[in-house]
């Protein structure tokens, strides 16, 4: 099959840029500083972003003084282009393909606590020159200075692929569905149905600042979903299993497809022996690995400083005290490779870092963008992230987990009468100021007088985040990241994120069960 | 409008000449400004105009879907281009077919009613006067931390055309208004109550000031909010809380659902499986409803689909390629307006005064279902219901149970639908439900 990989694309595109390789993506990422307009000596290439969306450092320019002409505290360029690949596999064969591209340019000016914000996905100067004022309306001073010239940023490597998802073509994709749906038939003759979902997405992202600085990234992300129906003795059920993160085809190694295909076949036949809990509160052992919702939920958005600095969130005035047991440490990290919540720099073009949000149970840092870090005076954590560049970057999570605790899964285990063991998730919800937060377990397990003894199944978990943190009594020494991926929502935007946690008990959370 | 058109029928024809048999564009233009007040200050504005063209092709008895925003005519060409050689890759399926055109004939004559030709020119003094208006309504509590309030309007066009003979094309409007209250409470417990609002017309709108104080009241109503208990007793759902559970009730009413064996309908169909209370319509043919609409996304004509009638399940949206492959005649891919009949002809306090013991929902936290088995169980808030009077309000507890057996036990419908979303679920009440809590 004759293969259009993105470079062909580029090629008869109508950015005129045909001379695009690899080998310049590669040198291109971490290209130098600031190019003059004026430049007549030997020419020094553009940026290869800059070429991408057809612009240059009189545009950004121009752009940047309409944004600011009516005065900016904050103010930035957010040029995205998102190109996703889906294959869907059914009834054994490969008969659907998606495909999206999705461009454009978002402005944003900030005035004391006002934004100002406008997209278009029209690239044109005119365009975007309108884009500009519109977002400029919300102000009502005079112009703030705007640069002429623009510092291009060395950008990290947290997810440098050896080839780029452009580069790969659907023929070397299709072996891999028909791969996973052999192993998952394999594994058990009740498997009746088998649907697969494949996704590699590949965006390019240009951010600059009021201040002349220029972010360029290239951020890949891939996800492969395995839905399982297996039918034994007149009855159906289904359930699934998906791996995800901001990883390359090399990524798929026999031992992940098999892996992904196992889980979601033992969380589908479990279900046939697995019986609802008993309704009301009791102990709760979260799992390690997706357990980590519990961080999310319970305490992660409610330390999102968008919601402190309006006073909104119940951890609102807790900074500095004691919220949990001193063997507690909660993480907040962009900059764990390959993570699908990881990040070069944020959406506002701020460097990622490891927020430490609570030390040895006392809270430490709220997450913050560049409105918050203003409001309390201190440096942003590199949280600034949107959907797209249809949005405002707002304080969000990256990679929450749990370090180690002292205790042993065995231990734990063995220190509950009546419980169970929450394994497998499907969502979550908070409310940021009553703290009341839930998540929905598919899979798990009750615990009787200290003992695994029976698989369960679809109960929701609801509590109060300061009351659950406070009743983690024990954490074991087997902290892991969950390797499904999670998309988190706020304000009507999803962002990508991870999320871990070592084996803990909470010694009181309500199971949403049957009566007994 | 005929620009749009135009342009879904230049997709259709590229795709053709790119190699496709068959092909299936809409192109798509919308506007959206966006304001966002906090304790009565301008807190954002958000301005936007956005357009899209997507494509389904049809290569050799192949099939493929596409979208771009990036809409320069070289970009354009080869993102066709590209498409056509993708979707020659995958495996044949013939159950892939453009919609059978006998489909497309009968759109309504009756007036809709999509869109409100002053929504164009509404104007910035108007929106900043609707913000001020929500937040004078949220206030009158001394214990306010926080009011938000929002107002946004949509316009929106679409045109699609198929190379089978489809062109057709629709505007619609809708304007949005809200607010958020936040409350302190006992200790560092902040409740939060939100209303909102989704109108076509504008004169679909109560005042705005109702609209703020309906949301400080619903904050106010948590404050004290307790551990509910555990226990099996009646639930009433408010109607502003019913649609979400409607919404798990119907996902796996599809032919997609039925043909993967993931749907509790499939075995339910033409069975007294819900209680005679419940009669439910899909009916996208509702002058000025949200969910409203000519034709579904595959051009089928726009015309009431009966789901369950007295308690038996009778029809499921069928689209045509799960129609195909189930053996089902399509009927449309997809919801538009949810609509129940009523069972008795009283609304919630009607139904609440009935009650006598139970729990009144709210709101829902979180929660889930399994579309194969129909298991549930959804977090809520709301209030302990005592000799039909609100005595307690709880929180930090879940409802759990099988969704059949739920609606099965549905022993009243109210009259009274919650007709700012498109699945306009009236009061409901459910017997025998099992609660846990404290």
């Amino acid at each position: 099959m004759k293969h259009l990989n993105r470079r062909d694309f580029l090629k008869v595109g109508a950015a005129g840029t045909a001379t695009l390789t690899i080998p310049s993506w590669l040198a291109g990422c971490a290209s130098t500083g600031a190019v003059a307009a004026s430049t007549t000596a030997a020419p020094v290439p553009p940026n290869p972003f800059l070429t991408w969306f057809g612009i240059d450092e009189p545009t950004l320019s121009r752009l940047m003084t309409e944004l600011s002409s009516r005065g900016a505290d904050l103010a930035d360029l957010y040029f995205q282009y998102r190109r996703s690949n889906s294959i869907s596999m059914e009834d054994g064969i490969i008969s659907r393909a998606d495909s999206s591209v999705d461009e454009g340019v978002g402005l944003r000016v900030v005035v004391g606590d006002q934004t100002g914000y406008a997209f278009t996905e029209d690239l044109s100067v005119e365009s975007m020159l309108a884009a500009a004022r519109t977002a400029a309306s919300i102000a009502h001073g005079g112009g703030a200075e705007a640069p002429v010239a623009f510092d291009f940023q060395e950008t990290p490597k947290f997810y440098d692929l050896t080839v780029p998802w452009a580069d790969v073509g659907i023929a070397s994709k299709l072996p891999v569905l028909e791969q996973v749906e052999g192993y998952a038939k394999a594994l058990d003759p009740a498997v009746t149905k088998v649907q697969i979902w494949w996704n590699d997405t590949e965006e390019r992202v240009l951010v600059a600042d009021l201040k002349g600085h220029v972010h360029t990234d290239l951020r890949p992300a891939t996800r492969l979903w395995v839905s399982v129906t297996a039918t034994k003795d007149g009855e159906t059920l289904s359930g699934g299993a998906n791996i995800a993160g901001r990883h390359g085809f090399d990524w798929y190694t026999e031992e992940q497809l098999r892996l992904v295909a196992k889980q979601a076949v033992d969380r589908t036949m479990v279900l046939f022996d697995a019986r609802r809990p008993p309704a009301g509160t009791m102990p709760v052992i979260l799992a390690a690995g997706a357990s980590g919702i519990l961080l999310h939920e319970a305490i992660g958005h409610g330390l999102e400083a968008d919601f402190n600095r309006k006073g909104v969130s119940i951890y609102a005035d807790l900074m500095g005290q004691q919220i949990a047991p001193d063997f507690v440490t909660i993480v907040d990290s962009g900059v764990i490779e390959g993570e699908r919540g990881a990040l070069n720099f944020d959406d506002e073009g701020r460097e990622c870092e490891r927020t430490v949000l609570v030390e040895e149970g006392k809270l430490a840092s709220y997450l913050h963008d560049g409105i918050s870090a203003r409001h309390y005076g201190v440096d942003a954590t590199g949280s600034g992230r949107r959907q797209s560049f249809r949005h405002v970057p707002l304080p969000r999570m990256r990679c929450t987990y749990m370090e180690d605790g002292p205790h042993t899964p065995e231990e734990i285990i063995a220190s509950v009468d009546n419980g169970i063991i929450a394994e497998t998730f499907t969502n979550g919800q908070v409310q940021i100021g009553a703290g009341d937060f839930t998540f929905y377990v598919k899979n798990g397990w009750l615990v009787e007088g200290g003992k695994v003894t029976a698989p369960i199944k679809d109960c929701n978990i609801i509590g109060n985040g300061p009351a659950a943190l406070k009743a983690v009594t024990m954490a074991a020494n087997d902290a892991k990241l969950d390797t499904g991926g999670w998309t988190c929502g706020k304000d009507g935007q999803g962002v990508p994120v991870s999320q871990g946690l070592p084996t803990v008990l909470v010694s009181e959370l309500v199971v949403g069960g049957d009566d007994v | 409008m005929s620009e749009l058109l135009t342009r879904a029928q230049d997709a259709v024809r590229l795709a053709q000449s790119s190699g496709a048999q068959g092909a299936w564009a809409s192109a798509s233009r919308s506007r959206k400004v966006e304001f966002t007040a906090r304790d009565g200050e301008l807190e954002k504005v958000q301005e936007d105009t956005s357009r899209s063209v997507s494509l389904q092709l049809y290569v050799d008895g192949r099939y493929s879907s596409h979208s771009t925003t990036s809409l320069t005519p070289a970009r354009l060409k080869s993102f066709v281009a590209e498409a056509v050689e993708l979707t020659r890759a995958l495996a044949p399926d013939e159950h892939r077919q453009l919609p059978d055109p006998a489909l497309f004939e009968g759109v309504t004559e009756t007036d809709l009613k999509l869109v409100d030709g002053t929504i164009a020119s509404i104007t910035r003094d108007q929106r900043m006067a609707w913000l001020k208006e929500l937040f004078e309504g949220t206030r009158g509590h001394d214990g306010t931390i926080s009011a938000t309030t929002y107002a946004s309007d949509h316009q929106s066009e679409r045109a699609m055309a198929s190379s089978n003979g489809f062109a057709g094309a629709y505007d619609g409007t809708q304007v949005w208004v809200g607010a958020e209250v936040t409350v302190q409470d006992e200790g560092d417990k902040r409740p939060e109550g939100g209303h909102w609002l989704g109108v076509r017309h504008l004169d679909g709108f109560p005042s705005m000031q109702a609209v703020g104080a309906e949301a400080l009241k619903k904050a106010t109503d948590r404050l004290g909010s307790v551990q509910g208990p555990t226990e099996r007793t009646r639930m009433i759902v408010d109607p502003q809380a019913g649609g979400r559970l409607l919404s798990y009730l119907l996902r796996p009413a599809s032919a997609r659902a039925f043909h993967q064996g993931k749907s509790f309908w499939k075995a339910a169909m033409g069975n007294e499986a819900f209680s005679k209370a419940l009669t439910m319509v899909d009916d996208p043919l509702l002058p000025g409803a949200l969910g409203s609409r000519l034709f579904d996304g595959e051009g089928i004509a726009s015309k009431p689909l009966t789901l369950v009638e007295a308690g038996v399940p009778q029809n499921v949206y069928v689209d045509t390629y799960y129609g195909r492959k189930a053996g089902m005649t399509p009927t449309t891919g997809g919801r538009s307006n949810i609509t129940l009949k009523p069972s008795v002809d009283k609304d919630l306090a009607g139904l609440l005064a009935d009650t006598g013991e139970g729990i009144y929902v709210t709101s829902w936290l979180g929660g889930n279902s399994d579309s194969t088995t129909g298991d549930f169980s959804f977090g809520l808030r709301g209030h302990v219901v005592h000799k039909g009077q609100l005595v307690k309000t709880v929180g930090e507890m879940n409802v759990t149970g099988n969704l059949t057996e739920l609606f099965a036990n549905l022993s009243a419908v109210g009259n009274d639908p919650w007709v700012y979303r498109s699945t306009q679920s009236p009061t409901l009440v459910f017997d025998g439900v099992q609660f846990s809590g404290a």
